[in-house]
């Protein structure tokens, strides 16, 4: 019967499709390094500017080498610039500059760096570079760290560059959070900048008001999956993530001062912003343009990114204001997360000694004057001066006078790759309850940083 | 040399048919080697990673401590793993079900017709089926944007997110899952649908059997071959769904409430640097996706025997 014959050759066909399809899935499960998810692709919106083109047709072999940056926080100017004078010292190398997103980086980089088709130069966040450190995936930078900047590199960045007195992360740039407000709206409402976290809340909820004919309104705009935004709440209240006691870890979210600072974050989601409840803040200078935020807490080098040129709005400048978060009374700052970035060669690097020498570029004068000019502190102590021009700088200092810090583990990156935090902030979010939500996450952090 | 053992060989089975007949075991070697190279050699990493104190240190070079089955105690004593593998399979059985029922429905009306309309549902059905599951994850959850997707805008419900809850995570992947799925299902039962022959439906209906009962005693029991060999291949493919859960993921949603056996096993080996639990998870997985292929396999032989 010719059904039969279908259904066999129909059989044989499929059997072949399931054997390539399990292949794939159940050796990215398992074996690593091998196959990264599908989604690490799309992701990666990987660009490669104009370099000047290598001068020789078929120069040897190495002449290209591979340069991450995660972010926005890097325009693509800054890039050419290191690129430029790379190639005025090699001519005939090629740097492929790869933008990575911070969503997923340090999954991305456990594939990446442990392959043998590793990039050479990436960044970390501070918060995650002690992980990578601590398992032998970097180049020690120990004899060089005084040809790199020396004494003159800022102190919390080299502290986060260092494991077990070695130095492995170079000092990139470092960023007090701050909130980034829409003077022009302010002036409309009437409001002057928030002296307390209670004015702040009263300025959200009027601008809010106010700005209603606007569908997606924030007065301030808090995506649920931006758990850098839960920090100042948790802090100012007393709280903390995790403590060590006894050598061991204990989660402190669920504590009853952290619980406060949360409950006030809800208080502060539910009536001011007008965010999406699960999304995160890859796209937040994008709403900012839209006019959908009054105010917003985020890194120092917002205003940079939202005055962009290629999606951002440029004429939006003179309507951006930057103030530090302000505490319980007038004339206090709520403790602001430090963040920032390192760099480091792969260990895996087939060309460490080109990678060395782009490594010395970004971390040169040159090179970091320009993230003193956009408004972010630079990595050398020397330059600060520089940046004390601007309003967002002002803002950024006196925010980082009252700055904390993630737990100091090199487990703390495991913590932020498996989404623990953005997990719990959405669930509050979503009105779920602040103590419940709070003890769930302490027990997965306790299990990680304990190892 | 290789023309000449190559006629000994086809002589040699033409006369002496009793003989053991190396050249079909021979032909048979290429494939099976590279099967063993592209599926053996992960395998085996799989399970040695399972046994072992793996993480992130040793990723990068450092020795790893052999555990036993530690890295098994550990994940099978964890409330969260069975809460998964519930989720998963209570996820893939409604998937594969939904996937069958419109499947099935869709090759009915694609047999009934006219060629005009026929070529264009097969057009789109193909167009669906074509598109990877990435482009076509990222577009439907763009659909149901909380701000400004299409979905919310229809329905009036401004700021609805389908992502945030679980349920309506789960709603909004299964239509990812099952709509990807439908294509194939649907080709294949209307191939043989077509084979079913129309005497035997005119008889029926001439001996007074309701549309209703023709389908039941007359096209489900001619399909059901196609029927059984195409619900194990949605039951593989539905237990081990990753790119639809892990994008969704990404765009919003709780991973911890939302994860399924796949993007579990990625989060916990790769994401949390457990690579040794990861690789247990994976080993669980693969025998239950061993036992469902047992089924299938069965299904295929007895086809066979008919």
């Amino acid at each position: 019967m010719k059904l039969k014959r279908i259904a066999a050759s129909l059989a044989a066909l499929t059997a072949v499709l399931a054997a390539c399809g399990s292949d794939s899935k159940d050796s990215s499960a398992g074996t690593t390094g091998s196959a990264a998810p599908t989604t690490a692709a799309s992701t990666t919106a990987a660009s490669t500017p104009e370099t000047a083109a290598p001068t020789t047709g078929g120069s040897g072999s190495g002449d290209s080498i591979r340069l991450w940056l995660n972010g926005g926080d890097t325009p693509d100017e800054f890039v050419n610039y290191a690129i430029t004078e790379f190639n005025k010292i090699h001519p005939d190398v090629k740097v492929n500059f790869e933008r990575q997103q911070w969503t997923g980086i340090v999954e991305k980089l456990t594939t990446a760096l442990s392959s043998s088709d590793s990039p050479d130069v990436v960044e970390l966040g501070n918060t995650q570079a002690q992980a990578f450190e601590a398992a032998g995936a970097l180049q020690d930078l120990t004899a060089k760290k005084a040809d790199l900047g020396g004494d003159d590199l800022l102190q919390s960045l080299v502290e986060a560059g260092t494991y077990d007195g070695k130095f492995y992360g170079l000092p990139y740039y470092a960023g007090a959070r701050v909130i980034i407000y829409r003077k022009d709206l302010f002036e409309k409402s009437g409001i002057e900048i928030p002296t307390t976290i209670d004015e702040m809340l009263a300025a959200g909820e009027k601008l809010k008001a106010d700005n209603a004919a606007t569908p997606n309104f924030s007065g301030i705009y808090l995506p649920g999956k931006n758990w850098f935004a839960a920090l100042p709440h948790i802090w100012l209240a007393g709280g903390d993530i995790a403590t060590q006691e006894n050598g061991k870890w204990v989660g402190k979210l669920s504590s009853d001062e952290s619980v406060k600072g949360l409950t006030q974050l809800q208080e502060f989601i539910t009536k001011t912003s007008g965010a999406p409840k699960d999304g995160d803040d890859s796209k937040d200078y994008l709403a900012f343009c839209n006019g959908e935020v009054g105010m917003m807490p985020a890194p120092g080098w917002k205003p940079g990114q939202i005055t962009n040129k290629d999606d951002g709005c440029p004429d939006m400048e003179a309507n951006i204001g930057v103030f530090a978060m302000p505490g319980d009374t007038a004339g206090t700052t709520a403790p602001a997360f430090l963040g920032g970035s390192n760099l480091a060669i792969s260990a895996k690097s087939a060309h460490q000694d080109l990678a060395y020498d782009l490594l010395k570029i970004l971390a040169s004068p040159g090179y970091q004057k320009q993230f003193a000019a956009q408004g972010t502190i630079p990595a050398l102590k020397s330059l600060l001066a520089d940046v004390s021009g601007s309003e967002g700088a002002i803002a950024q200092a006196k925010a980082a006078l009252n700055s904390r810090f993630v737990p100091s583990s090199e487990n703390w990156a495991a913590v932020e790759a498996s989404n623990i935090l953005p997990d719990m902030v959405v669930a509050i979010s979503g009105g779920a309850d602040v103590k419940t939500e709070a003890a769930k996450a302490d027990a997965a952090i306790e299990e990680i940083l304990n190892g | 040399m290789k023309s000449s053992l190559t006629m000994e060989q086809i002589e040699g089975i033409d006369v002496r048919r009793r003989r053991p007949r190396p050249l079909p075991y021979l032909l048979l070697l290429p494939a099976l080697l590279a099967l063993v190279l592209m599926l053996g050699f992960p395998l085996i990493r799989l399970v040695t990673l399972s046994l072992q104190d793996f993480g992130l240190k040793q990723q990068f070079g450092a020795p790893a401590e052999w555990v036993g089955l530690k890295n098994f105690r550990e994940i099978l004593s964890d409330d969260q793993f069975w809460q998964v593998l519930r989720r998963t399979i209570v996820f893939c059985a409604v998937n594969v079900m939904l996937t069958m029922v419109l499947g099935l429905a869709i090759a009915m009306l694609l047999n009934r017709l006219g060629k005009w309309m026929r070529l264009l549902t097969m057009t789109g059905l193909m167009l669906a089926w074509s598109m990877p599951a990435l482009t076509a994850t990222v577009i439907w959850q763009w659909i149901f944007d909380t701000q400004y997707g299409i979905a919310n805008w229809l329905f009036g419900r401004q700021g609805q997110s389908w992502l945030s809850n679980p349920l309506t995570f789960y709603f909004v992947a299964t239509i990812i899952v099952v709509w990807m799925g439908i294509p194939f299902v649907a080709f294949t039962l209307y191939a043989g649908l077509t084979q079913i022959p129309s005497e035997t439906m005119e008889a029926a209906s001439i001996d007074g059997a309701t549309p209703w009962q023709r389908f039941l005693d007359i096209v489900v029991p001619s399909l059901k071959p196609i029927l059984l060999i195409l619900t194990s291949l949605s039951v593989l493919w539905d237990f081990r769904v990753f790119t639809q859960i892990y994008v969704l993921q990404s765009a919003g949603g709780i991973n911890r409430d939302t994860n399924l056996l796949g993007v579990y096993a990625y989060r916990t080996s790769i994401g949390s640097s457990h690579f040794d639990r990861g690789a247990a998870i994976a080993i669980v997985m693969v025998l239950i996706t061993v036992l469902l292929t047992l089924v299938y396999l069965r299904s295929m032989v007895r086809q066979e025997e008919l």
